[in-house]
C-alpha cells in the first residue's frame, strides 16, 4: 500500500515528464513552433517560483522582472565576457545574484503586506530597470541588452552534446523545467510549504503558533527570485541574446496574468497560462487578424477569469475534481464526548526550576493614544494552577492577554515567564517557549482541513521558529503524526480530520481553536473565552476537556460564564476598567464587595 | 545647473508637477481609504480621461466643454466599474481586487488603442492660455500655470467635500473605521459608488487638463500609476493630506534632482520612498495597522 | 501553395495569391516558375538555405514597430519594403535601375513576405525574427526603428546564418562594435550625421556658441551626443548643459527649464520618434525655440509634418533622404512618384531606406546567382557601386555600412513653402566617404561566414 502511495505521490512529476517527452511530436501539429514552446518553458519555470510566492503564500509581487533581469544579465555578462565558460555555471551564478537581489528587496518590501507590498515591488522593479538601462549600461548594454549569449555544451565523456536552437534547445529547457518542477513540488510538500499556505490564510495566527512568519516570507521571496533569475538566464541562452525588456513592468505583469489564467496554487498554472497566452498572441494576431487588439482580447479573458474562475483554468479543474470527491465522501456526524480520557501531557521538557511563579506581570500598562486599556497591573500565576480572569466588558482582559503573549508590547511594565523577562520577545518566540493562547474570535486557517490546521500548530513545536527544511516531507517530521492524531482525539475532531474548516459547525471550530493552541504543546495556556457561543451541552464537554488538559500545564482562562469559572478555577483575578480589582479563591471573589459592586452590581441593581 | 533663477524655476515646476500628482493620487487614496480597494486601473483612468476630453474637444472645439464632458464621462465610468465589477470584490482578498483592477486597466488601455491607435494625440489649450508668462526672471508656459491653478482648486474642492459635507464625513468615517459606517445605518452601497466615481473623476480630470501639455498615448497611464504609488506610499495610503503632501514632495524631488543630474530624477523618487518605508513604514500621514 | 503561416498577417495581397496559385498550375506561363533552381545542389545547407528557397518563392520576414513611440516611422518603413517587393515581383523599371540584373522576382522566384509588430522592443523583434526563420524559413529578416532592435537582430542573423537588413538605426554600434557578418545597413548614423551637419551649422550659426543638449538616455542618444560635441568643438562650441531624459517621457518640463535657464544659443535635440515631436512642442511652450536655434542631428521621419512649419522654420537637421532630392536624382524622382501614387503621400526617409534595402539585396542575390548566404555576402562585400535614390552608393566590406551621402536640410518658413509637403530647403548633400569613421574605429569585428 505504501509503495502504491509512494508512486501516486509522484504522478504529477511523471505526468509532466511524459507530457514534456511527447510535446515535440504533438505540439507542432497544433501550430506551435519550437520557438514558442521554448518560450513557454521559460515562462513556466519563471512562474514556478512566482506561484509559490503568490499562489501558495499569497504575496502578490508585481516586481518579479527585477530578479528575472538580474539573473539573466548576470549570466549573460559572465558568459559573453568569457569570465565563465560553462553555461550551467553561469546560470547558477546568475541565480545566486538574483537571490541576493531578492534578499535585499524582500527585506524592504516584506516590511509591509497586502497592497503596500504590491506597490513597493512595482516601484523597486522600476529602479532595477533604470539601473540596468542607465548607470550600468556599460555592463548591461543599456537598451541594446547583451547579444551573443552562447548555448550550453555538455561533455559526457563519450560524447559532446552541443545544444542548438529549436527542438535541440527544447530538450535542454525541458530538463531544466523538470528539475525546477521537482524541486518546487518538494518545497510545496515540505513543512515550509505547509507553513507558507498557513501564512496565506492567516499570517497572524501562524506567527502566534510560533512560526517566524517574516523569515518564511523572506525565504520564499528569495526562492521565487532564484527561479526568476534562472529563468532569466535561460531566456538569454534561448535567444542568444539578453533583452533589456526582461526588466520592464510588462514582464512582471505578463507573469501575473499567465499565472492567474493558468491557475494559482497549482505550480503548473504558469506553464499552462503561458501556453494560452503565447498561443493566443500568435493566433489572434495571425488567423484572427486582430492585429494589436490581441491584448484587448487577452485583457478581457483575464478580467473574466478573475471574476468567475479565480483559481484559473487548472485551479478550476482541480476544484471541480475535488468537489466531486468531497461530495462522494460520507459526512460523519461527530460524537461529542471525547473517546479517550487519556491525560494529554505537554511534550516539552519542564522549564528549569526557579522556585518562583510561572508567569509574572509587573506594573503592566497599555495606552492606545489617550485611552488607557490596562493600568499598572501586577499579576502572577503559579505552576500547575488554573486561574480565571473575569471582568465586565471593556475591563481590558483581552488587551491583558495580548500583552502576556507578546502580541502587543506594553506601554510600560514587565512580563516574566519562568523568571525570564520576555517583554518584547514577540509572539512567535514566546510560543516557542511554551506560552500560547486560544483566541476569543476563532483564528483558523480557513482554506485548510482540520488535520492541516493542527499540523501547522504541531510543526512549530517540532521544528522551532524557523527551519529551512525545504526538501523534507511533512510526514517525515519525527513524531508529528502522533502529536497531530493525539490532539485531534483530544479535541474530538478525529472523524472530521479531513474536513475543510469552512465546512465545520461553530462548536467544532471552537474546539479546533483550542486544539491549535494545544497542538503547540504549551506549558502555560491562556484561553480567551473558550466557552463563548457554545451550547450548554458543548460547554459541559469543553469544561471536561479543560480539566483533561491541565495535567502538567498551567491554565489562565478568561470567561464570562461565571458558573463554569467558579467550578473550574482555583483562583480568580478580577479586572475592572483596566485595573486589577481583586484576586482570590472563587468563594472570596463571590463575597468581595468591590467585585459585587463593580462587576455583578450592574446585574443585581 | 544650480543657479538661483534655475532653482526658483525648478521649485515652481516641482509645485506644478506636484499639484497634478497630488490630484491623481488623492483619487487613488480616497478609493482605497473608503473601499479598501487598491485601484490598479487608476493610471488607465488618467489616460482615459484625457481621451474622453479629446473626443469632446474634437466634437465641440471647446476646451471648457472638453473638461466638463470628460470629467462627467469619468464619473460614469467610475460608477459603472464599481457597480458591475468592484462591488463583488469587497469581500474577496486584497489580491483579487488588485488583479481585477489590473485587468480592467489593461482593457481600458487596449480599448483606447483599438479606437484611437497608438499615435499620440493632442488637445490645443484655450487660446487665452497659449504663450509664455514671465514671472520676474522665471519664464513659464501660461497654460501650465493655469493647470497648476486648476489642480489646486480641484484639490481644494475635494478637501471641502471631504471635510465640510455629510458625504465627506461618511467617507472619512469609512477611512477611520470601515465597520463604523455600517453601524451608522448609512446606505454604504451608494456612498461607495459615489466615492469610486469621485476617485475616477480625480484621475480623469487630471488627465484632461494635462492633455494639452503632454502628448497623450494609450500607455500614458503606466508611468503615472507608478509615480502615484510612490506618492501614496510616502504620504500614507488612505490619507488625503498624505496624498497632497506626498504629491508635492514627489514633484519637487523630480524637479530639483534634475538640476543636479536629470537622469537620476526617477531613481531619487524611489530612494526617498525606500527611506520613508524604513523610517516610517505607514507613510507620513498613514495610520499604523492599516494594510 | 502554402506560403502563408498560421501565425502572421501575411501581407501578400489576394491578387498576388491568386497569381501565385495560378503559377502552380500553369507554371510555365509565369517567369518565376519557369526559372530552374540554379546551382542549389552545389552548396551545403546553412541557415534556412536551401529549405527556404526550395519552392518557387523566397520569404522576407518584416518586423517593424506598429505600436508605441516609433510606430509612425515604422509604418513608413513598412511601406517602403512592400513597394520594393511589389516592384521586384512585377519587374518594375525603377527597381531595375538600382538592381540592374533583376528581371522579375529574385533569381526568378517570387518574393513573399510576412509582417509582425515589434513595438520597438528588442525582445519582440527577436521573437518575430526567430519565428520567421523557424516557421517561414525566411531567407531575409528586415526591419527596426531602434538600434536596440537592430543590434539584437544582428546577433540573431549571425547565429541563425540568415541575412538581416536593418531599417532605421542611428547608433554607431550597429555597424560598429555590434556589427554582424550577416547584416548590412543602408541608412546614415550618429557619426556621419554629426560629421556632416557640424560644419554646416557652425558656419551658419557662428563660432563659439553655447550649446544645450536634450539626450535620450540610451546608447543611440549618448553616441550622437558624443559625436556632436566632438565635431563642433573645433568651432569653439561649448556644452553648457546635457539633459539626459528617459525614453518615452511624457513631460519634459524639468529638463526644458534647465535648458531655458542655461543661457545656451543652440539647442540640440537628439530625441527620436514621438519623443522628438513631443519635446520640441514642449520646448516651444517654454519659449526656448525663440531664443535658441534648434538643431536636430538625427531627423525623425514626419517631424516637420507633426511639429508644423511654424516651429520648424530655421531648424537645422541632418537626414537620410528628403523628397525634393527628386530635383537632383532621377531615381529619387521615380521613387517619390511611384510611392506617392501608391500610398498618397511623399515618402519619408524610412520608406526610402526600406526600398533601398530590398533592392540592394535583390542586386546582391542576382550577382551571386544563388540564395546560398555566403555567396550573397560575398556579392555584398564586392563593394560594387550602385545607383541609389541619393546618387551612387556602395557597401563598405569591412563593416557592412553603406557609403552614402547625408542630407542637410533647414526648415522653411510657411510663406516660402511651395506645396504642403515642402518643409525643407536641402542645404547640402554631404558625400558619405568623407564623414565616415575608419571601419574599425568603433570596434567592428565581423563574425565568421559559416
Amino acid at each position: 500500500m505504501s509503495e502504491v502511495k509512494g508512486l501516486r505521490r509522484w504522478w504529477p512529476e511523471m505526468a509532466a515528464t511524459a507530457g514534456l517527452a511527447v510535446a515535440p511530436f504533438v505540439l507542432p501539429a497544433l501550430g506551435f513552433s519550437p520557438d514558442t514552446v521554448n518560450r513557454i518553458l521559460v515562462w513556466g519555470l519563471f512562474g514556478l517560483g512566482f506561484d509559490m510566492l503568490f499562489g501558495y503564500t499569497g504575496l502578490l509581487s508585481f516586481g518579479q522582472s527585477a530578479f528575472f533581469g538580474t539573473g539573466g544579465f548576470t549570466a549573460a555578462y559572465l558568459l559573453t565576457q568569457g569570465m565563465i565558460g560553462n553555461v550551467m555555471l553561469a546560470l547558477l551564478v546568475g541565480t545566486l545574484a538574483a537571490c541576493l537581489a531578492g534578499l535585499l528587496v524582500g527585506m524592504i518590501a516584506l516590511r509591509r503586506t497586502g497592497i503596500y507590498f504590491a506597490m513597493i515591488t512595482v516601484a523597486i522593479a522600476q529602479v532595477f530597470f533604470f539601473v540596468e538601462n542607465s548607470p550600468l549600461s556599460a555592463i548591461t548594454g543599456g537598451e541594446n541588452g547583451i547579444p551573443g549569449v552562447p548555448a550550453p555544451v555538455f561533455n559526457l565523456g563519450f560524447a559532446t552534446i552541443k545544444v542548438g536552437s529549436g527542438w535541440s534547445m527544447y530538450w535542454f529547457l525541458a530538463a531544466c523545467f523538470l528539475v525546477g518542477l521537482v524541486i518546487a513540488r518538494r518545497i510545496v510538500a515540505s513543512p515550509v510549504g505547509a507553513i507558507l499556505v498557513a501564512i496565506r490564510d492567516n499570517a497572524a495566527r501562524a506567527e502566534a503558533l510560533g512560526h517566524a512568519v517574516w523569515r518564511y516570507k523572506l525565504t520564499i521571496f528569495v526562492i521565487a527570485s532564484a527561479y526568476a533569475g534562472f529563468a532569466g538566464g535561460l531566456l538569454g541562452v534561448l535567444q542568444g541574446y539578453m533583452p533589456p525588456d526582461a526588466f520592464t513592468f510588462d514582464t512582471s505583469g505578463q507573469l501575473v496574468i499567465m499565472t492567474v489564467i493558468g491557475g494559482t496554487g497549482t505550480l503548473f498554472g504558469p506553464l499552462f497560462g503561458a501556453t494560452i497566452w503565447l498561443y493566443l498572441h500568435d493566433f489572434l494576431q495571425g488567423p484572427m487578424g486582430l492585429g494589436s487588439a490581441w491584448r484587448l482580447a487577452l485583457g478581457l479573458i483575464f478580467v473574466l477569469l478573475v471574476c468567475f474562475l479565480r483559481r484559473g483554468v487548472l485551479g478550476g479543474i482541480a476544484d471541480a475534481l475535488h468537489r466531486r470527491r468531497t461530495v462522494e465522501a460520507p459526512e460523519s456526524s461527530p460524537a461529542l464526548v471525547p473517546e479517550s480520557a487519556t491525560p494529554h501531557v505537554p511534550r516539552r521538557a519542564p522549564a528549569p526550576a526557579h522556585g518562583g511563579p510561572v508567569l509574572q506581570a509587573r506594573n503592566l500598562t497599555k495606552r492606545y493614544g489617550g485611552l488607557v486599556a490596562n493600568n499598572d497591573i501586577t499579576f502572577s500565576v503559579d505552576e500547575g494552577e488554573i486561574r480565571g480572569i473575569i471582568g465586565p466588558n471593556g475591563a481590558g482582559k483581552s488587551t491583558f492577554f495580548k500583552m502576556l503573549t507578546c502580541e502587543v508590547p506594553p506601554s510600560s511594565g514587565q512580563i516574566l515567564f519562568h523568571g525570564q523577562d520576555i517583554t518584547g520577545f514577540g509572539v512567535a518566540r514566546v510560543c516557542q517557549m511554551g506560552l500560547t493562547k486560544s483566541y476569543q474570535v476563532n483564528q483558523l486557517f480557513g482554506r485548510l482541513t482540520v488535520r492541516d490546521n493542527i499540523t501547522i500548530a504541531a510543526l512549530a513545536e517540532r521544528r522551532g521558529q524557523y527551519s529551512a527544511d525545504l526538501l523534507r516531507r511533512v510526514g517525515a517530521v519525527a513524531g508529528l503524526d502522533r502529536q497531530v492524531e493525539q490532539t485531534l482525539g483530544l479535541v474530538n475532531l478525529t472523524q472530521r480530520a479531513d474536513t475543510p474548516v469552512s465546512a465545520l459547525a461553530y462548536g467544532e471550530k471552537r474546539r479546533l481553536e483550542i486544539g491549535l493552541a494545544l497542538a503547540s504543546s504549551p506549558t502555560l495556556l491562556l484561553l480567551d473565552e473558550p466557552l463563548a457561543g457554545m451550547s450548554p451541552q458543548e460547554r459541559v464537554e469543553t469544561v471536561k476537556l479543560l480539566r483533561n488538559i491541565r495535567q502538567g500545564r498551567t491554565l489562565v482562562i478568561i470567561e464570562h460564564d461565571m458558573d463554569a469559572m467558579f467550578e473550574i478555577a482555583e483562583k480568580i483575578t478580577v479586572l475592572s476598567e483596566g485595573r486589577l480589582l481583586a484576586e482570590g479563591t472563587p468563594e472570596e471573589i463571590q463575597q468581595n464587595r468591590f467585585v459585587q459592586e463593580a462587576y455583578l452590581g450592574g446585574v443585581h441593581a | 545647473m544650480i543657479t538661483w533663477p534655475n532653482f526658483v524655476s525648478q521649485l515652481f515646476n516641482g509645485l506644478a508637477l506636484g499639484a497634478l500628482l497630488a490630484l491623481i493620487s488623492s483619487g487613488l487614496t480616497i478609493i482605497y481609504g473608503t473601499l479598501g480597494v487598491l485601484n490598479l486601473a487608476h493610471g488607465a483612468m488618467f489616460m482615459l480621461g484625457g481621451y474622453a476630453g479629446f473626443v469632446v474637444f474634437n466634437a465641440t472645439q471647446s476646451f471648457g466643454l472638453a473638461v466638463l464632458g470628460g470629467a462627467a464621462f469619468m464619473v460614469v465610468v467610475g460608477v459603472l466599474m464599481e457597480r458591475i465589477v468592484i462591488r463583488h470584490f469587497y469581500s474577496r482578498p486584497n489580491e483579487d481586487q488588485i488583479l481585477v483592477t489590473f485587468g480592467i486597466g489593461i482593457v481600458f488601455v487596449e480599448l483606447v488603442r483599438f479606437f484611437f491607435g497608438s499615435d499620440s494625440i493632442q488637445i490645443t489649450p484655450p487660446s487665452w492660455a497659449i504663450g509664455v508668462t514671465s514671472l520676474g526672471f522665471l519664464i513659464y508656459p501660461t497654460y501650465r500655470i493655469v493647470v497648476t491653478g486648476i489642480a489646486a482648486v480641484a484639490l481644494l474642492i475635494l478637501y471641502l467635500v471631504l471635510y465640510r459635507t455629510r458625504i465627506g464625513m461618511i467617507v472619512r468615517a469609512g477611512i477611520e473605521d470601515s465597520g463604523m459606517v455600517d453601524i451608522l445605518g448609512i446606505n454604504v452601497n451608494q456612498v461607495f459608488m459615489l466615492v469610486f466615481g469621485i476617485g475616477a473623476m480625480a484621475a480623469g480630470f487630471a488627465g484632461i487638463i494635462n492633455a494639452p501639455v503632454v502628448a497623450l498615448t494609450p500607455d500614458a497611464g503606466e508611468t503615472i500609476l507608478v509615480e502615484t504609488f510612490v506618492v501614496v506610499v510616502i504620504g500614507g495610503v488612505g490619507s488625503f493630506p498624505g496624498a497632497v503632501l506626498g504629491g508635492l514632495i514627489a514633484g519637487e524631488i523630480l524637479s530639483l534632482t534634475s538640476m543636479v543630474d536629470p537622469s537620476y530624477s526617477q531613481v531619487m523618487l524611489f530612494a526617498v520612498m525606500t527611506l520613508v518605508l524604513m523610517l516610517r513604514p505607514q507613510g507620513l500621514f498613514g495610520q499604523k495597522g492599516r494594510a | 501553395m502554402n506560403f502563408s503561416s498560421r501565425h502572421f498577417g501575411i501581407s501578400t495581397s489576394r491578387r498576388n495569391a491568386l497569381k501565385a496559385g495560378a503559377g502552380l498550375i500553369g507554371g510555365a506561363m509565369l517567369p518565376w516558375a519557369a526559372a530552374p533552381a540554379r546551382a542549389a545542389e552545389s552548396f551545403p545547407a546553412i541557415g534556412t538555405y536551401p529549405a527556404g528557397t526550395a519552392g518557387d518563392t523566397v520569404f522576407i520576414g518584416i518586423t517593424v514597430p506598429r505600436t508605441g513611440t516609433y510606430a509612425v516611422p515604422g509604418e513608413d518603413l513598412l511601406k517602403g519594403y512592400q513597394l520594393a517587393i511589389e516592384h521586384l515581383n512585377a519587374g518594375d523599371a525603377l527597381i531595375k535601375m538600382i538592381s540592374p540584373h533583376t528581371t522579375t522576382g529574385v533569381l526568378g522566384k517570387k518574393v513573399i513576405s510576412g509582417v509582425a509588430d515589434s513595438g520597438a522592443k528588442p525582445n519582440e523583434a527577436v521573437q518575430n525574427g526567430s519565428r520567421f526563420i523557424s516557421e517561414n524559413k525566411a531567407s531575409v529578416i528586415t526591419g527596426c526603428v531602434s538600434s536596440a532592435e537592430a543590434v539584437a537582430l544582428n546577433k540573431l542573423a549571425d547565429r541563425e546564418k540568415v541575412i538581416y537588413l536593418p531599417g532605421i538605426s542611428g547608433s554607431n554600434d550597429t555597424t560598429g562594435k555590434d556589427c554582424a557578418r550577416y547584416s548590412f545597413r543602408e541608412c546614415y548614423y550618429g557619426q556621419t550625421a554629426a560629421a556632416a551637419i557640424s560644419p554646416v551649422i557652425t558656419k551658419a550659426i557662428g563660432a563659439n556658441k553655447k550649446v544645450a543638449y536634450l539626450t535620450p538616455d540610451y546608447t543611440y542618444g549618448h553616441t550622437v551626443h558624443a559625436s556632436m560635441e566632438e565635431y563642433t568643438k573645433a568651432a569653439g562650441w561649448k556644452t553648457v548643459t546635457n539633459q539626459v531624459c528617459p525614453l518615452g517621457s511624457p513631460d519634459y518640463s524639468s529638463f526644458l527649464l534647465n535648458i531655458a535657464n542655461s543661457g545656451a544659443d543652440v539647442f540640440i535635440n537628439i530625441n527620436f520618434g514621438n519623443d522628438a515631436v513631443n519635446s520640441i512642442k514642449q520646448a516651444n511652450q517654454f519659449g526656448i525655440l525663440q531664443k535658441q536655434t534648434l538643431v536636430v542631428p538625427y531627423n525623425t521621419p514626419f517631424l516637420a509634418r507633426d511639429v508644423g512649419p511654424d516651429l520648424m522654420a530655421g531648424v537645422f537637421a541632418a537626414t537620410d533622404f528628403w523628397w525634393t532630392l527628386e530635383d537632383r536624382f532621377p531615381i529619387a524622382k521615380a521613387f517619390v512618384e511611384s510611392f506617392e501614387k501608391k500610398y498618397g503621400y511623399k515618402p519619408e526617409w524610412g520608406a526610402q531606406a526600406g526600398y533601398m534595402q530590398i533592392a540592394m539585396w535583390a542586386d546582391a542575390v542576382e550577382r551571386a546567382k544563388t540564395f546560398y548566404p555566403p555567396e550573397i555576402i560575398k556579392a555584398y562585400e564586392a563593394g560594387v557601386t550602385l545607383n541609389g535614390t541619393v546618387g551612387p552608393v556602395s557597401m563598405r566590406p569591412e563593416d557592412h555600412q553603406l557609403i552614402r551621402p547625408v542630407i542637410i536640410v533647414r526648415g522653411k518658413k510657411k510663406a516660402d513653402m511651395k506645396s504642403k509637403d515642402d518643409y525643407y530647403d536641402v542645404l547640402e548633400v554631404v558625400p558619405g566617404a568623407g564623414v565616415m569613421q575608419k571601419p574599425d574605429a568603433f570596434g567592428c569585428k565581423l563574425g565568421p561566414v559559416t
